[in-house]
């Protein structure tokens, strides 16, 4: 073969990205859309001012990557709380197993994806920083 | 044995099993809610539908249909699984379906079946129940909207503990379980119903969300509480022990637990729980270094020498007492003991002398085998509540006659067909001598008791205890005397069950000689189903006695305080006991105590004595530690870690070995080794080991030699216009451990004074009163409970607790005479 005609072929596929639209996102000036099943950070759901969460320690159970912690409170009317529900976000690999398991739909995975932080600490997201805004 | 074909297998059962029960047998599973092992057949679930080809094919239920020859059934046709569907389908009705915040999801009959038979939907629709959720107790909430109506519960209140608390309540689609007249729960609160109850209905309260079952890790051991030796399953999550865990195929009992069994297990992870090593600097305790801890530890023992005494609760293993007498011949001093020194006596002295062995001939199970039940002291149920289970289940299936001979009456006396002879306070050996008087008398002696050596002495002793003289001083009538003489005499099996106890001073050697002079003297001895069973109080107490932790040749427990208080003992090791609370006569101890030169304290709490203590170390829970643990029939069981070791804390094990070395000696390295040791010294031990006791333990073997021996009766000097106060144990708590445990203490949290209806009448005194309680020794404030089972004249006080301590007022006499004000 010569050897001159796979570089031309090479060249020739170059060049017809040259007019093609760019893939490239010029991030952070502009945004993806992120699609509607996206696995990215977790939230609580509420009703009725309350996470609907019932700490009922499937999620932890099922986790692959053992990053949530759930501790079960009882509230004043004997009825069940997450007293504690914390996700390990270092150690989460977004498989969204949690929210599959939810027997009560209380958990979800949002389109927000920026989650790097400066120290560990702040990689452990509690109750409070997981509800729904 | 009946020969019949389950699921195209030939197969063979007893012939008293039902086809449930000879399935289960043969590995073969059928569904099932509404049974237990322990509990009589009853047909409530109708899950265990088989068909039986002689039946024409016809469902019927395994659990309540005998098996017969030749039978042929099978248990998963389709037809069957059709029917046990559509039972689902109904349970599932009116149950909520709230698993996600029931705490019995994961363990849950009803769960795991409609998972197994694939229920996801319900062709019917009804409405769910609304009935009021009972959250009135701290140990068990009832919920009746998830019941499925299976009665467990009722049944095994019934017929296994007694109490009868839940029973079912109104008709047809109405019905539920309930207490009498919709009352909340007021019960002795041990638990058997939440632990055969196959849905939620039943859950306890300690336990509730703390974690789910599948996040559990279970590990069997052994209660450290009484002498029972129940096998306890251990709920373990995180280095926590959260909950035991109900297993109807362990231990003699099937798993069967008292409160304090069941609820008592908080102490070992306790807040309080003592986590590093304490010395005395400069009058307060400060923290410090194992090191230094031993160190000085040792220096003092070696400079005491063989004025060195060591006190030890019989709950440690029992390697661990081997090795604390091991140190204490090690720094050459044989001045060791248990349980205030008299605690034991029954075993150490009265059966020495009376059986030739330190021991108990009978064992638990013989409550079954016998024909009649001799129980002294209704206390029995209190102290080994497991062991009244199992005289309610004789009683009750077996028509096992009960006789009690008691200062008070008791549950036990509840018991159908039960007699109860109510004695004065104290005159308990008289009145067995004279039930020997009759037996020999009336000519009731089996033959062999002539030639059994001391029977000339006996008779001649004996003499005195006609039944007309003993009648008159103990208040029961010669007749009745008579009657139980003859009763059990003339039983072809008879077994006598007697509490011995620190709240027990007066059940010693002579108690335990005069009972085995009857059991001698009728043969009831060496069969199954016969001898005297001595119920030593706590879970290695019949251990402590085995390994020889009780002093021979140097000073026991009282002269032990004796010494402290008159500087002959100069360094004193306290390993878990707490005599400050426990030990009879409170400001002796205290005193004495305060006066020792250097106190050691090992234990897991800052109890009372420990907070005298100059050095205190943080010793370990029977769920931190391997060793064995010798029940009251002298099974000895062998215990594994449940949990890593908390804090500092060390077991007893490892703090003796660690003097021992820095002693010059060579302690023996693991709990094992020293068992081997124990195996190849101890009688009845021999051939023993970690592997072959396994998970069901072993008897140690008891060879009897008997001999009469002639008891000393007590002295009762009554005093007139006082009132006879009797010590013992509440149902709830076992020593002063069960303190630390927030089952009991919910129930039971501080010390009472129980006293007649008759005596509260005339005092004008109401339930919950405060009433002073004066004797010589002091007074005490306590609240008074009224109750029905006490005689006129008689009061009952619990020995456990740190505050109400009955011991400031009590002189170890077996009867303290106390006056009563408001």
């Amino acid at each position: 073969m010569n050897p001159i005609t796979p570089i031309v072929h090479g060249l020739k596929i170059t060049l017809s990205h040259l007019f093609m639209k760019p893939v490239t996102l010029q991030y952070p000036d502009e945004r993806p859309k992120v699609a509607e099943r996206f696995r990215g950070l977790h939230a609580l759901k509420v009703s009725h001012n309350n996470a609907k969460c019932v700490a009922c320690y499937l999620c932890p159970t099922v986790c692959p990557a053992k990053c949530i912690t759930v501790e079960a409170g009882e509230d004043a009317n004997h009825n069940k709380y997450a007293a504690k529900y914390e996700i390990d976000m270092l150690r989460c690999i977004f498989c969204g197993y949690c929210v599959e398991a939810c027997p009560v739909d209380a958990i979800k995975m949002t389109g927000e994806f920026e989650l790097a932080n400066y120290s560990r600490d702040n990689f452990i997201y509690t109750k409070e920083r997981l509800l729904e805004k | 044995m009946v020969n019949l074909t389950i699921d195209d297998k030939q197969v063979t059962a007893p012939k008293n099993a039902t086809i449930y029960d000879a399935a289960k047998l043969n590995g073969i599973k059928i569904p099932i809610l509404c049974h237990d092992s322990k509990l009589k057949p009853f047909g409530a679930c109708r899950m265990c539908l088989v068909e039986v080809e002689q039946m024409k094919g016809r469902q019927i239920p395994a659990c309540t249909t005998p098996i017969t020859e030749g039978m042929i059934i099978r248990t998963a046709t389709p037809d069957i699984i059709k029917a046990r569907k559509m039972v689902l389908e109904l349970l599932l009705l009116n149950h909520p379906i709230d698993c996600p915040v029931c705490d019995k999801a994961g363990d849950c009959d009803l769960q795991n079946l409609t998972y197994e038979y694939e229920v996801n939907a319900n062709r019917f629709a009804d409405a769910k129940f609304n009935h009021v959720i009972d959250y009135n107790n701290p140990l068990i909430e009832r919920d009746m909207n998830r019941c499925v109506l299976c009665g467990k519960c009722a049944r095994i209140c019934d017929e296994i503990v007694s109490f009868g608390a839940l029973t079912f309540m109104d008709r047809g689609i109405e019905t539920k379980i309930a207490c009498e007249f919709e009352a909340p729960l007021n019960c002795e609160f041990c638990g058997s119903c939440v632990s055969v109850c196959p849905v939620g209905s039943l859950l306890a309260r300690p336990f509730k969300f703390k974690a789910r079952f599948w996040a559990l890790t279970n590990q069997k051991t052994v209660c450290s509480y009484c002498g029972t030796g129940c096998n306890l399953t251990l709920g373990v999550k995180d280095n926590k022990v959260l909950t035991t865990v109900y297993d109807e195929n362990q231990g003699f009992h099937k798993g069967q637990l008292c409160c304090r069994g069941r609820f008592g297990y908080q102490f070992i992870n306790s807040e309080r729980r003592l986590t590093t090593p304490l010395v005395r600097k400069n009058g307060t305790l400060v923290e410090t270094t194992w090191d230094e801890a031993i160190e000085v530890i040792a220096a003092k023992m070696k400079t005491a020498g063989a004025s060195t005494a060591a006190l030890a609760t019989p709950r440690i293993t029992n390697e661990e007492l081997i090795l604390f007498k091991e140190l204490m011949e090690t720094v050459g001093s044989n001045n060791y003991d248990h349980s205030a020194g008299y605690a034991h006596a029954a075993l150490t002295k009265g059966f020495v002398q009376s059986l030739g062995v330190a021991a108990s001939p009978a064992s638990i199970l013989d409550v079954q085998k016998t024909d009649l039940l001799l129980v002294i002291k209704t206390d029995t149920y209190e102290t080994h509540p497991v062991v009244g289970f199992e005289i309610n289940m004789a009683v009750k299936n077996k028509e096992v006659k009960l006789n009690i001979l008691s200062d008070k009456r008791g549950k036990l006396s509840k018991l159908p067909n039960a007699k109860t002879l109510i004695h004065v306070p104290g005159t308990e050996i008289a009145v067995i001598n004279a039930l020997a008087k009759v037996i020999v008398d009336e000519k009731l002696a089996d033959g062999t008791a002539a030639s059994v050596p001391g029977f000339a002495e006996l008779e001649k002793a004996l003499a005195a205890f006609t039944p007309d003289a003993v009648a008159a001083q103990c208040g029961l009538t010669a007749a009745d005397i008579k009657q139980l003489a003859t009763d059990y005499a003339k039983a072809e099996k008879a077994l006598i069950l007697f509490p011995v106890g620190l709240p027990y001073p007066g059940h010693n050697e002579d108690l335990a000689s005069a009972l085995a002079n009857l059991a001698i003297l009728t043969g009831k001895l060496g069969k199954e189903g016969c001898g005297v069973l001595c119920m030593a109080e706590k879970n290695n107490s019949q251990g402590a006695v085995d390994m020889g932790f009780y002093s021979t040749a140097g000073m026991d427990a009282g002269k032990i305080i004796d010494g402290c208080a008159s500087g002959s003992v100069k360094t004193l090791f306290i390993a878990g006991e707490n005599p400050v609370v426990s030990y009879p006569d409170h400001t002796k101890i205290a005193a004495a105590l305060d006066k020792v030169d250097f106190l050691v304290v090992a234990d897991l709490f800052m109890t009372e004595t420990a907070a005298m203590a100059d050095v205190v170390l943080p010793a370990c829970s029977f769920a931190e530690k391997e060793g064995t643990f010798t029940s009251v029939d002298r099974r000895v069981q062998h215990i594994k870690p449940a949990i890593r070791k908390i804090g500092q804390c060390r077991s007893d094990f490892e703090i003796f070995g660690a003097l021992i070395t820095k002693l010059g000696g060579k302690p023996s390295a693991t709990p094992a080794k020293t068992f081997e040791a124990i195996s190849s010294s101890v009688a009845g031990y021999a051939g023993m080991s970690y592997a072959s006791l396994g998970e069901t333990g072993a008897y140690a073997a008891v060879s009897v030699k008997p001999s009469f021996v002639v008891p000393k009766t007590m002295s009762l000097a009554s005093e007139s216009g006082k009132l006879a106060l009797v010590t013992g144990s509440a149902l709830y708590h076992s020593g002063t451990m069960s303190q630390y445990g927030e089952g009991p203490m919910y129930v039971c949290p501080e010390g009472y004074v129980e006293l007649s209806r008759n005596d509260a009448s005339k005092m004008k005194i109401a339930e919950n009163d405060l009433v002073i309680v004066t004797s010589s020794k002091g007074s005490i404030k306590l609240k008074a409970k009224i109750s029905m089972r006490m005689p006129q004249g008689v009061l009952f006080a619990p020995y456990h607790f740190s505050e109400t301590s009955i011991n400031r007022i009590c002189s170890g006499a077996p009867v303290t005479w106390v006056s009563l004000s408001k």
